[in-house]
């Protein structure tokens, strides 16, 4: 049923001079369809690990310690005014052969190129997402932090329970800006090797010579992807309004 | 004695901003540093990586080269595009906003391989046969996003300004296009500043993609420099100093955009006389 609607599909985008003939050959179409769910999967992990960092990054730039706040300022510099391909190298090129020399020996390094992929988009986002949480945190008004001491709470449980709560509400919009970023920045992984769509594509059109039919796929699947986190963000941001905050 | 009391409390805030700027350059240079922490036990890296610079900040313009033409571009197609959003022809208006909602989406380093392969090598113009080498297909995939990205920054400027002054200019007399021209664009223009400079810095961080396209840009020298001298400990130091270049290139734009931000807030927005 499907092969067959795929099949009408291919002649028909043939009729018009594209081609498409990948998708009816189960081996690059497996290859294809591997890369998506490689995306698919880089993309949630990172999006959790992202907001892991970011929170972090945020709290730790808002510490009313100088060190902690100074250490996290710069590594959020850092990464916002660098590319992310370059970290990427750095990472991979210059962290993991380190970590190889240290550990003797590529084999018993745990760190995939996925993980490193992983691992700098994380980072790179998280700075972003505290950036964002930053300005969320400092834009609770002074009252609501008077009153909650008012009533009893301690720094700490203002921070988680007060503090917090009304920054993520401030900060959704951009995070969820980033998170679209996030996804567009998974094509990275094509610079070492992780079997992302983008790679696999490349796989393809190296054979095929049908740049402009791939290109057509991975828009429409970026697009997709993109439109779904944007409404997501949309139905948090109305499900945790909250009534007289701003929103 | 006085006057210098008086003068000292104006000090703090210019202290603090200096001093917040030289901890994160400060930052960059130590984060490079730790890096170079195996060098001590090879001196040899710091020498080669002198001798390798020349090379290397050579292929950086190339960089500079890329980011200013493709935000050039971006800049004259985006507001092409945004003029065409506003036009009352609706397929123009539906082409406009189709072109900026899939350019958005692309990812970059998708468009560059796309540019890169689809791209022919020469253009035919009349006789005369013209080179399209590799690293204007760069700029053109850095270029299609940014136009998008400036389509979209104008739209939110020129609908950030009040109706009241569209109705104001038409009530002196000037026609649609000479408000636009006289009265809404001055004001978007000053508006769109900050975002711009953000662009730019966000497509010179992209020009390190072209290095993937085969482009001999600032990412790609040093691809090649580890190769050709092939000793770890300059592999250890030669990307870090990549990092540390654009660093010291986007770090200063980044600063003065979030000046920019703040002075343009801190001024009354709309003076309606």
């Amino acid at each position: 049923m499907i092969t067959s609607v795929l099949t009408q599909f291919v002649a028909l985008a043939r009729s018009a001079g594209l081609n498409f003939g990948f998708l009816i050959e189960s081996y690059e179409r497996g290859v294809w369809l591997h890369g998506i769910v490689v995306t698919l999967e880089l993309s949630g992990l990172a999006a959790i690990a992202s907001l892991a960092a970011g929170l972090a990054l945020a709290l730790a730039a808002t510490s009313p310690r100088r060190w902690l706040s100074g250490a996290a300022r710069a590594l959020i510099g850092l990464t916002r005014n660098t590319p992310t391909l370059v970290q990427l190298y750095c990472a991979f090129l210059v962290l993991n052969s380190l970590i190889n020399d240290a550990i003797g020996g590529a084999q018993h390094n745990p760190l995939t190129p996925f993980a490193w992929v992983l691992i700098v988009i994380a980072i790179h986002i998280g700075a972003f997402h505290a950036e964002s949480l930053r300005a969320g945190l400092e834009a609770v008004p002074k009252p609501t932090l008077e009153a909650a001491a008012a009533l009893g709470f301690g720094p700490r449980p203002t921070l988680l329970l007060i503090r917090l709560p009304l920054a993520l509400r401030t900060a959704l919009p951009s995070l969820t800006n980033n998170m679209i970023n996030l996804i567009k920045l998974t094509s990275i992984g094509s610079a070492i090797a992780v079997g992302e769509v983008t790679y696999a594509s490349i796989m393809i059109w190296s054979q095929h010579d049908n740049v402009v039919e791939l290109m057509i796929l991975i828009l429409a699947l970026f697009s997709g992807l993109n439109m779904l986190v944007d409404r997501l963000g949309r139905r948090i941001e109305t499900w945790l309004g909250t009534p007289g905050y701003g929103l | 004695m006085a006057s210098e009391s008086l003068l000292l409390p104006a000090l703090p805030v210019p202290a603090r901003r200096w001093a917040r700027s030289s901890a994160l350059v400060a930052a960059g240079l130590a984060a490079t540093a730790i890096l170079l922490v195996e060098i001590p036990a090879r001196p040899q890296a710091l020498p080669l990586l002198l001798h390798w610079a020349p090379y290397l900040l050579r292929a950086f313009l190339l960089n500079i080269l890329i980011s200013l033409t493709a935000v050039g571009l971006g800049s004259l197609g985006g507001l092409a595009v945004a003029v065409a959003r506003l036009l009352p022809v609706w397929p123009l208006r539906w082409l406009a906003g189709a072109f900026v909602a899939v350019f958005r989406n692309a990812p970059l380093l998708a468009l560059v391989f796309a540019a890169s392969f689809a791209l022919p090598y020469q253009i035919r113009l009349g006789a005369t046969e013209l080179p399209f080498p590799d690293w204007m297909k760069v700029t053109v995939a850095l270029a299609l996003p940014a136009s998008a990205q400036i389509a979209e920054i104008l739209r939110g400027a020129i609908q950030s300004i009040p109706t009241a002054q569209w109705e104001a200019a038409s009530a002196f007399g000037f026609s649609r296009i000479q408000a636009m021209r006289w009265i809404i664009l001055p004001q978007c223009l000053r508006r769109t500043l900050p975002p711009w400079m953000n662009l730019y810095s966000t497509i010179t961080m992209g020009t390190s993609l072209a290095s993937l396209a085969g482009v001999e840009d600032l990412l790609h020298a040093a691809t090649n420099a580890s190769q050709a001298v092939h000793r770890t400990d300059f592999t250890i130091a030669v990307f870090p100093a990549v990092l540390l270049c654009f660093f010291l290139y986007c770090h200063p734009i980044d600063r003065l955009t979030r000046r920019l931000e703040r002075h343009l807030t801190l001024q009354p927005r709309d003076q309606t006389p």
